[in-house]
């Protein structure tokens, strides 16, 4: 069993680092996507302080809640953002091992984001606008046709390296060394495209949009305010950030850190820090170039991503 | 307690309630604070035995009754798999019951509580005697009792057509299936030379072909009862008609009679199961898995639809067991190991949280009067308790971490993973990576409409003025809710406590050991099973973990002393905002609709009414509908093809008592000379 006995405390100091850091870092990536977005179309992006800032003056707002809302908007944000930290720290970072991990693996992820989307779907229903109704819809629809596209991406990741658990998953691929199977580069094409329909961005969703037929996120949190509403805005980033992180942990962990040696510790989080940003110019570039997708195409992308990851499986084991 | 002196107690306790609650049965308060109290304690007795077998771990048989002209005996047994059934039956049966006492006592029902009380008496002794039955004479006769007492109970209100036609389709269906399993139990006992299912069940008593033929029969008997698409028309029908109580007691524990049969029989008791049996069951329950929740989706009666994840969870639990019939099928007894107790996990966890989940809609349709979920609307409000614990059944049947749906699934899909690497079979690596993708794709739509049924039923503004009007359930019936909602959390924070009682189980069935893992007790679940570990899950740890992110979330957006939250109305689009702006249920599905249009075949018809000019209809009328693809290509050919066999066969009934008498001698003469003849 790859359980070893870590003291709590210890346990606990990994979990509070690992998720203080992907909040601090999380509102950074969608700035520089934003960044990014704009000097390809010739404008020029916010600061790259923005995220914070927008962070702090949402939190210091009045809160601002519907006549017709219940207890169960109120949770909605707050499940939503404790899912999203707690799925932070089931994803190795910069070692090769995640804080959490002996709670679970894949799985256990995978849960723990739907737990999260299930609380802010359910929570947009309570105002009665037929937006959150709308938004909460569509959600959920998406989020139906990439988890299985998903699963699947992630058990051909998983049967290659011989764990479901992502800690002892990594630490495999860091001990195979770098390796190349063609296999892997259908699996990422795959569940890249998983990430970009999970993360709401264009071709799936537009972050950027609010008009009312086109927004899925967007509208599913459209009465959130204040408060409430940075809650949302956090998680969503940190969101991103860790499916970033978890293609990154699957296809290319090269320079993490096997141990908590500071030089080692250092390299590590200069490799991830320029892996992610790679990763996120290639999420602006399909951004870029791309035009939205009519909501029930969708199903066609999501298609595509499953087959691939059935090609992928079938080029590995048969 | 011993089955020797548990299941004569549990028997003599169901017989008296029975006689009593039909002695008081003109007065209905009495009858109820009879028959259910007294259902309730019996179940205690059978949960104390269930328990004491799986602790022994040693089988529990006996004999009642000896003829001993003819040799047959009626006979018990009671090995692991049974107390399991027998646990899952009284850990949902008890709160039934209490549920059952203030449900009965609302006015469409208090003049039939005798009725209702005598009848769920009936029914629960008979099911126990199914999990019990030691020979094939002992389970028929115990099969037929339940099928009759609920098909008597689906037709508690037989005013209604509705009502009458669902018990009539229910006893058809169920017959076709007795049937098979008379023809299956026959041929068995004819092969082995014994009813007994000691002897008949041993293995491979029939030879190659016949075992096969066998399969199928049994398959077909025990798929009916558990609602395996196709075999599943009567479901849907049923499962709402019936009062709410017994529609919880018949999704939680009577499919999963349809399931033990597959389990004694197709799976354990046919000899080592064949490879193409396991792709068969897998094959079936990924279809009624996906199939289930699609068409839930599209329901908005609130019963029907919790009777559509019915099919839905039957469809997971043969997941689980199809994967370990095909482990067994390649001599893996570590993978069927698991994918048993992946299947026997979520027998338990479906029961809990299905039960809590139709006790929690008949307090709705008692509150409103009404099973249309387009109807209700702002129900939390007026219900919180019955919302609340909906809400975590909710959340539990959706697979989401760390209740005890997820709990059960991460263990099919474990089996699913180490089924792949146990195997070099392409059959096995092709079917278990896509079973696995249907369960995720299941999971999520399970999502999708629990979001739909909880917020379109509990929040926002009432639709209707009952829904506005709806009052909370009294204590007695929100008690057993909150017991089976503790239950849904307690059995997802504790899963190596169920993985360790269902150790033996598994074992004796598959000759494979689970082994958990010491470090986390009864926390966790994990297996080294002479596999390469794949994964481990220790739910509280991500409790802990949600608990302390939500502590977080709550001191971020702590308010000054003072401040108050403000609050005002939603934007209702320029007017004032009515139940009317809301998002209904149908536009909620109207998406997987359109995406999943090849299934569901819809049509609509759009009329729009005007007087003078087209362009402004005074009326527009809709109408929408999903194709019934079964009853239409299936069961609608059968029946008319049934029909024209019987027409045709009306020349025999000649009505003349000489023609009969004339058979019956032909007939006679016939099996007398066949006899001869065959030495």
């Amino acid at each position: 069993m790859p359980t070893t006995v870590i003291h709590p405390a210890l346990l606990a100091l990994g979990v509070l680092l690992q998720s203080a850091g992907m909040l601090a870092v999380a509102p950074l990536l969608k700035v520089a996507i934003k960044k990014m977005k704009a000097s390809l179309q010739n404008r020029q992006g916010p600061p790259w302080l923005q995220g914070y800032y927008d962070l702090a003056k949402l939190l210091r707002k009045e809160p601002l809640r519907s006549e017709t809302a219940s207890w169960v908007y109120v949770a909605g944000p707050r499940v939503y953002f404790a899912a999203a930290i707690a799925a932070a720290t089931l994803v190795p970072v910069l070692t090769a091992a995640a804080p959490l991990e002996s709670a679970g693996g894949i799985l256990l992820l995978v849960g723990t984001l739907a737990l999260g989307r299930f609380a802010l779907a359910t929570a947009a229903l309570d105002t009665g606008s037929p937006f959150g109704g709308m938004g909460a819809s569509r959600d959920m629809t998406i989020a139906a046709l990439a988890e299985p596209a998903l699963m699947l991406g992630l058990f051909t990741s998983a049967l290659a390296a011989g764990s479901l658990n992502l800690g002892v998953l990594v630490r495999g691929l860091v001990a195979q060394g770098p390796s190349f199977h063609p296999s892997d580069l259908l699996a990422f094409a795959g569940l890249l495209i998983i990430v970009i329909a999970e993360t709401g961005r264009i071709p799936v969703d537009n972050p950027a949009t609010h008009l009312e037929l086109t927004m899925i996120h967007e509208a599913m949190v459209l009465e959130y305010a204040g408060p409430d509403l940075a809650l949302v805005e956090w998680a969503s980033a940190v969101k991103e950030l860790l499916y970033l992180t978890l293609l990154v942990d699957l296809f290319m962990p090269v320079g993490i850190a096997t141990s908590l040696a500071p030089g080692a510790l250092l390299v590590a989080l200069a490799a991830w820090a320029l892996k992610v940003f790679a990763l996120a110019v290639v999420v602006t570039l399909v951004e870029t170039t791309n035009a939205k997708l009519r909501l029930f195409r969708v199903p066609e992308l999501v298609s595509v991503s499953l087959g691939l990851a059935f090609l992928a499986l079938a080029v590995r084991f048969f | 307690m011993n089955p020797a002196v548990g299941l004569p107690i549990v028997m003599a306790l169901r017989l008296a309630t029975l006689a009593a609650t039909l002695l008081a049965a003109r007065r209905a308060r009495a009858a109820r604070l009879i028959a259910f109290p007294g259902s309730a304690a019996a179940s205690v007795v059978t949960m104390l035995t269930a328990v004491s077998v799986l602790r022994s771990g040693s089988p529990a048989d006996g004999v009642w009754f000896v003829h001993r002209a003819s040799q047959l005996s009626l006979s018990y047994s009671v090995d692991g798999l049974a107390a399991w059934f027998l646990l899952v039956l009284s850990v949902v049966a008890v709160p039934i019951a209490i549920f059952s006492i203030g449900y009965c006592s609302s006015p469409h029902f208090s003049r039939r509580s005798a009725f209702i009380g005598a009848l769920y008496n009936v029914l629960l002794g008979a099911v126990e005697l199914v999990f019990v039955a030691g020979d094939a004479i002992a389970f028929l006769f115990a099969w037929e009792l339940m099928t009759l007492a609920t098909a008597a109970l689906v037709a508690t209100e037989h005013e209604e057509r509705e009502s009458r036609s669902a018990a009539y389709l229910y006893l058809v269906m169920s017959h076709i299936g007795t049937g098979c399993l008379i023809a299956g139990f026959l041929a068995l006992a004819s092969a082995s030379g014994s009813l007994s299912f000691s002897a008949a069940l041993s293995g491979a008593v029939a030879p190659g072909p016949t075992r096969h033929v066998l399969f199928a029969l049994f398959f077909l008997g025990f798929g009916v009862k558990a609602g395996v698409i196709p075999l599943h028309i009567w479901l849907p029908e049923a499962h709402p008609a019936a009062p709410s109580s017994i529609s919880a007691l018949m999704s939680g524990v009577l499919l999963k009679t349809g399931v033990y049969g597959l389990m004694r029989v197709c799976a354990f008791g046919l000899g080592a199961p064949s490879l193409s049996w396991g792709v068969f069951v897998v094959a079936l329950g990924g279809l009624s898995a996906v199939l289930g929740v699609l068409y839930a989706l599209m329901q908005h009666d609130l019963k029907r639809l919790l009777a559509y994840h019915s099919i839905e969870n039957i469809g997971i639990i043969l997941l689980g067991l199809g994967a370990a019939m095909m482990g067994l099928a390649y001599g893996r007894g570590d993978v069927a190991a698991i994918g048993l107790a992946a299947s026997l996990y979520h027998v338990l966890n479906h029961a809990v949280f299905k039960g809590l989940l139709f006790l929690g809609a008949g307090g709705v349709v008692m509150a409103t009067g009404t099973r249309q979920i387009e109807q209700f609307g702002g129900l939390l409000r007026r219900m919180p308790w019955t919302g609340l614990f909906f809400l975590i059944g909710a959340l539990a049947i959706s697979g989401l971490p760390p209740l005890n749906g997820f709990a059960s699934e991460w263990l099919t899909f474990q089996a699913f993973l180490f089924g792949f690497r146990g195997s070099t079979d392409s059959l096995v690596h092709f079917l278990f990576p896509l079973s696995g993708a249907l369960l995720a794709l299941t999971t999520a739509l399970a999502a999708a409409c629990f979001v739909k049924a909880f917020g379109i039923s509990f929040l926002a503004l009432p639709r209707s003025r009952a829904a506005g009007e709806a009052r909370e359930s009294p204590a007695v019936m929100l008690v057993p809710q909150a017991f089976l909602a503790a239950l849904c959390i307690a059995l997802g924070l504790f899963p190596g406590v169920v993985l360790q009682t269902l150790g033996g189980v598994t074992t004796s069935l598959t000759g494979g050991e689970l082994q958990q893992d010491p470090l986390w007790g009864g926390l966790g679940l994990g297996m080294t099973s002479g596999l390469e570990s794949f994964d481990h899950l220790v739910p509280a740890m991500l409790g802990a973990a949600m608990a302390a992110g939500l502590a977080v979330a709550v001191a971020l957006t702590l308010r000054r002393a003072g401040a108050a939250v403000r609050r005002v109305p939603t934007w209702g689009c320029g007017g004032e905002l009515t139940a009317g702006h809301e998002y209904t249920a149908t536009a909620f599905s109207k998406p997987l609709m359109m995406i999943f249009q090849a299934v569901y075949r819809p049509t609509r018809q759009v009329e729009a009414l005007a007087e003078a000019s087209p362009y402004f209809p005074r009326e527009v009328r809709y109408h929408a509908e999903i194709e019934p693809t079964f009853q239409r290509y299936v069961y609608g050919p059968l029946v008319d093809r049934v029909i024209k066999v019987a027409a045709g066969m009306k020349v025999l009934q000649a009505g003349s008592l000489h023609a009969y008498l004339a058979y019956v001698l032909v007939l006679v003469v016939g099996l007398v000379l066949l006899v001869w003849w065959r030495g």
